[in-house]
């Protein structure tokens, strides 16, 4: 009897667990979408800003947005595969400890340091004042720990034989790891760089010290001084600063958009994750 | 009739396999010979040590960095515990078969191929006659014949452990290890393997670690009986077939067969 109660009392009390993130999510998500989605016109989405952010739209701060993901995109996922077949792979146990602690330490540290040491590195050391690149790479060492981790989960996962069974074929390493480790971990991978993108898509501090301007911007035409608008600053100055009577409309319409955009990159990734074997070895 | 003058193709001495941070002994101080072109089975208890055994024969236990090994273990006369015998080049010619069916992704002429094509032993010619031969040797060939490019997780569990021999075949090893091969499968799919373990004698040397004491007598040509004593896997016997199943020496040995049989 006792037994039952405790069992039911599990029960629900996961249930409600759940009800209650999903409800959290449900909220911010219909109250940015409701009072975003009215405001996004094709004008929106199409023309740059104008009035300080009460007027236009924000064509440049998606350009830019996206300029900043695809930077930080194209550094995080080699470095993430790489480091992610070393410490499955080749690591020594005490190597690999130690790189878990650096992971996990690197994912604690808060948005603003890194802004900040970007800023002291990029910006001062390199002298590439505000910089897309800068940006994107800071965002890249910023996603590496989530996407390394979203890797080695999956790696973790492939059965022992299936590897000793590659192995006792006489394959070398670098063929184990390209014909088992990487087709299987592959969807990892990806789901890693996911949620690494969700969350460099709306990163603000470590970009407004080296990569976003509020205003000024369009595409960037280099590497050094050449700076992007972003969604996220955009958001952060309008919902601060900006006194126009149109502001607060514009600033749920360019929250709507990230929302929409890092919506829209996942499920656009789903056919690719589909398509990737999840075991075995290939030609 | 057993030849007992084939000469001994794999010669292992005083092999000790311990778990390095604990001490803990897995097998202790095991001294056996293998004859060449005949089929050892190995038979035991559960955790007497025999898949760690075998493991070390082709040296996949160096993959296991908690494990230390000490001893030798002599292949046609070559310490492949050697430092400068290569690890890759000794397991291309050590095939092994796991007890659960290993596919990869892909069809199941990659299955075969994939690893053969990789290390540059088939020319492109030479593909289908390879694929037909591995396929044949195995016993499979007449039930994937037709189907060939079908993904190979689409056969039964007893195809896939004849495909995994298959595969085994196709990089043409000399010596094939078997980890209790049928113990996930039904009574056709043991008796197709245990047909495919017989017919590759003639070429082959094998080991085949099994559970079941039937099929070491029928398909073994000579026995090492591997029992666990205070921990510790150790060979308590070896000889023919006949003699170890009829007249064992040891106690350990009278004990399991009693036991199981």
């Amino acid at each position: 009897m006792r037994r039952r109660w405790l069992d039911r009392a599990v029960t629900a009390g996961s249930a409600l667990a759940a009800v209650v993130a999903a409800g959290i999510f449900a909220t911010v998500l219909g109250l940015i979408l409701g009072r975003g989605v009215p405001v996004i016109t094709w004008r929106f989405l199409t023309t740059a800003t104008a009035e300080a952010g009460g007027a236009g739209g924000v064509v440049y701060q998606i350009a830019g947005t996206l300029i900043l993901i695809a930077a930080a995109t194209a550094v995080a996922v080699p470095l993430a595969a790489g480091a992610g077949i070393w410490m499955h792979m080749y690591a020594g146990d005490r190597a690999r400890r130690i790189f878990e602690q650096v992971l996990h330490a690197t994912n604690g540290v808060p948005s603003i340091v890194f802004g900040l040491l970007g800023f002291a590195f990029f910006f001062h050391y390199l002298d590439w004042k505000k910089s897309w690149l800068a940006g994107g790479v800071l965002l890249a060492f910023m996603i590496l720990p989530t996407v390394v981790v979203g890797f080695v989960e999956r790696l973790r996962t492939i059965p022992r034989d299936s590897i000793h069974a590659a192995f006792g074929l006489g394959l070398r390493r670098g063929d184990v790891v390209k014909s088992v480790l990487i087709p299987q971990g592959v969807s990892g991978l990806v789901t890693g760089t996911l949620l690494g993108i969700a969350r460099a898509a709306g990163e603000t501090a470590p970009i407004m010290f080296t990569a976003a301007v509020f205003d000024g911007a369009t595409t960037p035409r280099g590497i050094s001084d050449s700076p992007v608008v972003a969604l996220p600053y955009h958001i952060f100055v309008l919902a601060q600063d900006s006194l126009g009577p149109d502001a607060g409309a514009k600033l749920w319409g360019t929250a709507a958009v990230l929302v929409l955009m890092v919506m829209f990159l996942s499920a656009a990734a789903i056919p690719l994750r589909l398509r990737i074997p999840e075991s075995g070895p290939h030609d | 009739m057993i030849d007992d003058s084939a000469p001994d193709m794999i010669r292992i001495r005083d092999l000790t396999v311990r778990v390095a941070r604990t001490g803990r002994v897995v097998l202790d101080g095991v001294t056996l010979d293998a004859p060449k072109h005949r089929i050892t089975g190995i038979i035991g208890p559960s955790g007497a040590g025999k898949s760690t055994l075998l493991r070390c024969i082709n040296r996949l236990v160096d993959l296991d960095r908690t494990l230390a090994v000490s001893g030798t273990v002599e292949i046609d006369g070559v310490d492949v515990r050697d430092s400068k015998c290569d690890s890759d080049d000794l397991r291309q010619r050590v095939g092994i078969v796991f007890q659960r069916p290993v596919t990869f992704h892909g069809s199941i002429r990659r299955n075969v191929l994939f690893a053969a094509k990789r290390l540059g032993i088939v020319k492109r010619s030479e593909e289908d006659a390879l694929l037909e031969q591995c396929l044949r040797s195995a016993y499979v060939w007449d039930e994937v014949k037709d189907r060939l490019s079908h993904s190979a997780a689409t056969l039964s569990v007893g195809q896939q452990q004849r495909l995994a021999i298959a595969r085994t075949l196709a990089v043409n090893p000399e010596v094939i290890l078997m980890d209790e091969p049928t113990s996930a499968l039904d009574a056709r799919s043991t008796a197709a393997v245990e047909r495919t373990i017989l017919s590759l004698r003639a070429t082959k040397t094998l080991l085949v670690v099994t559970h079941q004491l039937q099929q070491a007598r029928r398909v073994a040509d000579w026995i090492a009986c591997l029992c666990s004593q205070d921990g510790s896997g150790k060979l308590v016997e070896s000889g023919r077939c006949d003699t170890v199943f009829l007249t064992p020496r040891h106690q350990e040995t009278r004990r399991f067969i009693g036991l199981v049989s």
